[in-house]
């Protein structure tokens, strides 16, 4: 069927819209800052046979994957006449998921004229799921069991009844009841508002008409990525890295080893010698390596088209099951995201030799978060998160941006100091730029940061670390930026250096010190602009001594 | 006896005045380098005798272009000691999440223009470290010594207790009379210290120019033999005196959009419209703002500039959302052959093909004018002749690269370029819950009213007014915006659980303030609007909720109903509300207004219309939904169509600044104010 160009572009600008409006409205109405404020989530339109109409811009990059995934399993499950008007259905099952618990799904099927033409469907970072842990990411976890209630495509409302004994498990398994219980209204309010949003449109044009626009939107969208990998040289590019540990053995590192395939038009991600599977929570499902991958490809072909189906149709890959990026089960995944910064990472640095105006540096190639839990004086438990920036790699053409989130989250922000200290019992004594951590390079490395807590009251503070061992490499002859770390130093003065742990218990007066990672130079440092390296000490960037140290030169 | 509103923007300088019972207008090119050039042009145009002129109500670009161009005052930031970085750190986030390239916002102040000084607060704003008022004094004097013009003093929990930032302030004000120095509670007093820090910079960093600009302005004035007021048009949709312009210079930020808005918002009123949609199409681009029962909508906060690498001000702006759809939104077509329209826009210089001013790339008004809609000679009430030929030429050009002749490749130009802004119509009535069957569209800017209809029929919206002097509508806006301003003060704690002493307090504070600022301005009286920001406990995102008074928040029967009001609106918003859960306040507002003395052009909107002697009506072949069959319209001259004349599309209703496009099956009715109120066929 061909289709005028017109209509295929308001559809376009409606399916994009809907999904943004979905998660406007989630976002607006959520109860717990991972989505909120650090907005770990994603809202989108998947079609019957569980391919992407539309997914919503913002919010965490590596949700490119999986709503997909989730919604299929129940159509396999119940079938396209086994669901009803009125349905919602949720879906966090580490199997089929492959991400740790909170993440849960919930879709809705959308009818036209009588039948199931769509699912409107969301993903949101629940603040607790239940588990041996408060909130998530635990590194002491082995089994997916420890980490959680499971629901694999359970009906939560059948035909707009709801599932009383369902809804009632959720409420006394979790922690923070109150919160997740209200995250899973808003949830279900965003996938109606997508449903009536589709409904209208699919009225207003007809659903033969719908159905056309979007396989030429994907099709057309294809093209466009598949124009960009066929200017790619031919060829296998390979690179490796490690990572710190599994979490639970520290001083094991895990290699991460990627070959890219480009071959014509086409991309082939191959995860075949990539670590085993581990024992502690690092693991996720498929859709981690697939995440990590899409990633990849979306920053190099289309980075700024919206994201929909044919985006990914020119990438392949390859991922042996008992992988770290596709566990068998029982495998623990509460940490399922750490290692997915450097594996974006080292699938582009395995592409600079043929990319080399694109490829950055290495970022600082961890997901940089905390949180402290605790009890307040009225009985009543809090949870603190906080997610801050490092380094990014020093680029092509211009230095790494400094304190900026990790590849996989785009949109996510940090939380303000004054909100921290208005609602927890923490001082935050800095938060800066940590300076003579970017890489040396032509184009630096961008800074870490470094930020202070003090504890005034009791608290558990989780630390996950990573890249504490492996800085993040320079390019083109640029150097390695600084590595992350993470301190306790004791009221008494003590010191104590944290990699991951859980629960480590803080009394007033301690410190939790943290120092993100810096990015990795691009080029020669000797190459850098004289002009540029006496800007950088005038700034405080960079050290003199590190000027002199690292360029040859303080500038002056 | 008259006043006058001139609206500088960045091409065309315009006025709409009220003299001796009778509306001017005029229209010129801004002169960048002395914008009041520009403006004495526009006063000598519409025949205004500057000494008669009671009040001048002005708005201008400067501060936001200030931003924009970077051209701001050398301008030093001082901090709490630890936190040197918290403007460059900003929220870490990347929006543009898949870009290797993204930047993000460069702060305004260089690093080695942010001072630390030691001293510290806690959030119930007690003093955890005294300020060191001697490290200030030291500071200042390094100031000068490296020729700052501005400084922004922001602390940490400020707006809790601002007494540290008081200390810093006077020392710097007395040391260093030349350096234009702003405090953050100044500004704003509302939690969240890299917003707040941003806003202040913001106003530092446009602060010593839009000074210079504001007394060339009153020198101007003064020169012209005026000796009136002078109130300057700000954010929030009010106006403030030339005094408190130069003390908070970031509240002009977006003083240009919000004109017109205020226009339809006393249009809705007159008309008894409880929900209307203000929709204001210009060149580069098209603006929308919900107006419930004749309110503008506030929203607080908001990114100048780019929305990824912008800079955020945390003041209140009228909520309107803009898209990249205009007059000149040039066409293009892509690598598969689809076309687009926008978000480039020919601006006026080229402009478009039918400018006839070197553009060759075809725009929605060449679109526009190709389907007949337009009337080449016409345009800007005949003092500018459209070259069809070469509109024609270019858009057979674009159509070649999809396949497409020049009339279809125009017909779809136009039907995009409804699409795109009928996303934005929607994106401030169904995405907030308002069901548009219930709204009518008010339509101005030069090429609303020619496209209102179409994206009223897309997303349902049964009514479509077209104001008098659409084309100036902005302008005439100005005239009937009331001097306003807003205070907020961080108060937290849960509904009916809040200390009695502290809510009676924070009442005090706002009202205090706002008495103080009338006072500045010479004023007293005023009406003042009390809103708490209200959420669940556990949310983020607030919504305000109307409040009277502290037993309103504190009382239990009026906390209920204060309660009773939360829900409702939650549900509205969102699609569900938990009505058994703790509701916590963050915020309280206030807003402090003082209605006009001088209503002569709201009482000239409900005048009795009264029309010119009726032109002979013409017809022309019009392109509608079908380019191989256009329709025959009646082509009709506003000016001479009394009250109650009625017109079934198709019909092209023409007037000297602006053109209205009825097609066909609907109906136009002149109402007894002289609108155009069109009233929208059923159809599928």
């Amino acid at each position: 069927m061909t289709i005028n160009p017109i209509t295929v572009e308001v559809v376009r600008n409606a399916v994009n819209a809907y999904a943004d409006e979905m998660a406007n409205a989630l976002c607006k109405s959520a109860y717990n800052m991972m989505i909120y404020e650090v907005r770990d989530f994603c809202c989108g339109l998947i079609d019957t046979q569980g391919r992407m109409i539309s997914q919503n811009r913002g919010g965490l990059p590596i949700f490119l994957a999986d709503l997909g995934i989730a919604v299929k399993d129940g159509i396999e499950r119940y079938g396209l006449d086994g669901f009803a008007l009125g349905d919602v259905i949720i879906m966090n099952h580490g199997l089929v998921c492959g991400q740790h618990l909170n993440n849960v799904v919930i879709y809705a099927p959308c009818f036209h004229e009588g039948r199931v033409v769509a699912f409107a469907a969301s993903r949101a970072h629940w603040v607790d799921i239940g588990g041996s842990r408060v909130g998530f990411g635990s590194v002491e976890t082995t089994e997916i069991y420890q980490e959680g209630l499971q629901f694999r495509s359970l009906k939560i409302y059948e035909a707009g009844k709801r599932n009383e004994t369902l809804w009632q498990i959720i409420r006394d398994n979790v922690r923070f009841a109150e919160a997740a219980l209200g995250d899973l209204r808003a949830q279900i309010a965003a996938c109606q508002l997508g449903n009536r949003r589709y409904g209208e449109l699919l009225k207003r044009y007809g659903s033969g008409a719908v159905t056309a626009a979007i396989a030429t939107i994907w099709d057309n969208t294809e093209r466009e990525a598949r124009a960009f990998i066929a200017k790619v040289p031919d060829g296998v590019y390979e690179a490796e890295s490690f990572l710190d540990n599994d979490g639970r053995t520290l001083d094991v590192k895990l290699r991460i080893k990627v070959r890219v395939i480009i071959d014509g038009s086409r991309m082939v991600v191959d995860f075949s010698d990539m670590n085993d599977q581990v024992p502690g929570p690092t693991n996720s499902g498929y859709s981690g390596g697939l995440a990590a991958a899409r990633v990849a490809f979306k920053c190099l072909t289309l980075p700024h088209a919206p994201v929909n189906e044919g985006c990914f149709r020119p990438l392949e890959i390859i991922l042996p099951e008992g992988k770290l990026l596709n566990a068998r089960p029982p495998a623990a995944l509460g940490l399922w995201s750490i290692p997915l910064p450097t594996v974006i990472d080292t699938i582009l640095k395995a592409l600079a030799p043929a990319l080399p105006d694109r490829i950055p540096a290495a970022h600082k190639g961890d997901m940089g978060g905390c949180s402290f839990s605790g009890f307040r004086p009225d009985g009543r438990r809090f949870l603190l998160m906080n997610i801050f920036g490092g380094g990014w790699g020093g680029r092509p053409r211009e230095d790494g941006e400094s304190a900026s989130v990790s590849i996989c989250q785009g949109d996510v922000r940090n939380a303000p100091v004054e909100l921290q200290e208005m609602q927890y019992p923490f001082l935050i004594e800095r938060f800066a730029l940590r300076q003579d951590s970017g890489g040396a390079g032509r184009h630096r490395g961008g800074l870490g940061v470094e930020l202070t807590y003090r504890a005034l009251a009791r608290a558990l503070a989780n630390v996950n670390c990573e890249r504490t061992k492996d800085p993040p490499w320079g390019l083109y002859g640029g150097k390695p930026g600084a590595v992350n770390e993470a301190v306790l130093m004791r009221r008494d003065g003590s010191e104590q250096k944290l990699l991951k742990a859980t629960s480590v218990p803080m009394a007033p007066g301690d410190r939790l010190i943290f120092r993100t990672a810096g990015g990795g130079g691009g080029g020669d440092p000797r190459q850098r602009d004289p002009r540029k390296i006496a800007d950088d000490v005038a700034k405080g960037y960079v050290s003199i001594e590190a000027a002199r140290r690292e360029y040859g030169c303080d500038g002056r | 006896m008259s006043i006058v509103g001139i609206d500088i923007g960045g091409t065309f300088t315009d006025l709409v005045g009220y003299q001796n019972g009778v509306v001017v207008t005029a229209k010129t090119l801004t002169v960048p380098a002395d914008p009041t050039v520009g403006a004495a042009t526009a006063l000598s145009l519409a025949g205004c005798d500057a000494q008669s002129i009671r009040e001048l109500l002005h708005g201008s670009t400067i501060a936001i272009n200030t931003v924009l161009e970077r051209s701001g005052a050398r301008t030093a930031l001082i901090t709490t000691e630890g936190f040197r970085d918290v403007y460059a750190l900003g929220r870490g986030n990347r929006p543009d999440a898949f870009n290797l390239d993204f930047r993000r916002p460069r702060p305004l102040v260089p690093r080695d223009l942010t001072f630390e000084i030691s001293e510290r607060m806690n959030a119930a704003g007690e003093v955890l470290r005294p300020i060191d008022a001697d490290a200030v004094a030291k500071l200042g004097r390094q100031l000068e010594a490296l020729g700052v013009e501005a400084a922004a003093i922001c602390f940490l929990h400020s707006y809790a207790n601002p007494a540290h930032e008081i200390v810093a302030g006077d020392v710097l004000r007395r040391l260093c009379p030349h350096i234009f120095v702003t405090m953050s509670h100044e500004i704003l007093r509302e939690f969240r210290e890299y917003e707040r820090t941003s806003t202040t910079a913001l106003n530092g960093y446009v602060g010593p120019r839009v000074a210079r600009y504001l007394t060339r302005f009153e020198e101007f004035a003064r020169a012209a033999k005026f000796s009136g007021q002078i109130a300057i048009m700000r954010s929030n949709g009010g106006t403030m005196s030339i005094a408190e312009a130069r003390r908070q210079p970031v509240a002009m930020m977006e003083s240009g959009p919000v004109a017109g808005m205020i226009g339809a918002a006393h249009l809705a009123r007159l008309l008894d419209i409880k929900q209307a949609i203000g929709f204001d199409m210009g060149g580069t681009t098209a603006k929308t703002a919900l107006i419930n029962d004749g309110v503008l909508p506030i929203e607080e906060g908001y990114v100048i500039g780019d929305a990824f690498t912008g800079q955020p001000m945390q003041l209140p702006v009228v909520d309107i959302v803009e898209v990249g759809a205009g007059g000149g939104s040039i066409a293009w077509i892509d690598n598969n052959g689809g076309l687009h329209v926008g978000p480039v826009s020919a601006g006026a210089d080229p402009g478009p093909v039918c400018y006839g001013r070197g553009g060759e790339q075809p725009t929605v008004t060449d679109a526009d004018l190709l389907l007949g809609r337009l009337n080449g000679n016409r345009f800007l009430g005949g003092g500018m002749t459209l070259d069809g030929a070469g509109a024609q030429a270019a858009l057979a050009k674009l159509g070649d690269g999809a396949g497409l002749d020049a009339l279809t490749t125009a017909l779809g130009i136009a039907t995009i370029a409804d699409g795109a802004m009928s996303l934005a119509v929607r994106a401030v009535s169904v995405n907030r819950g308002v069901d548009p069957r219930d709204t009518a569209l008010i339509a101005f800017g030069g090429a609303g009213p020619l496209h209102a209809v179409a994206i009223a029929r897309e997303i349902a919206i049964p009514k479509v007014v077209i104001p008098k002097l659409p084309g100036n509508f902005s302008a005439l806006g100005m005239l009937m915006a009331e001097w306003r301003q807003d205070f907020v003060r961080t108060l937290i704690g849960e509904l009916d659980r809040l200390e009695p002493v502290r809510v009676a307090q924070a009442f005090a504070d706002l009202r205090d303030a706002g008495i103080a600022a009338l006072k500045r301005d010479g004023l007293s009286g005023g009406t003042f609007n009390f809103a708490a920001d209200l959420r669940y406990r556990g949310q983020e995102h607030t919504i305000a909720v109307a409040v009277a008074g502290p037993d309103d928040l504190v009382g239990a029967p009026a906390a209920a109903e204060t309660r009773r009001r939360f829900n409702a609106q939650h549900d509205r918003r969102y699609g569900h509300a938990a009505p058994d859960q703790s509701i916590e306040i963050v915020n309280l507002r206030l807003t402090v207004t003082l209605p006009r003395i001088d209503d002569a052009i709201s009482r000239w909107l409900s005048t009795p219309w009264e029309a010119e002697p009726a032109a002979p009506a013409e017809r022309r072949a019009v392109v509608y939904a079908d380019p191989a069959r256009p329709v025959e319209a009646l082509i009709l001259w506003r000016p001479g169509l009394a009250a109650g004349v009625e017109a079934k599309g198709p019909a092209v209703i023409e007037e000297p600044n602006s053109t209205t496009f009825v097609p066909p099956g609907d109906r136009a009715v002149i109402d007894p104010w002289g609108n155009i109120v069109i009233a929208l066929s059923e159809r599928e």
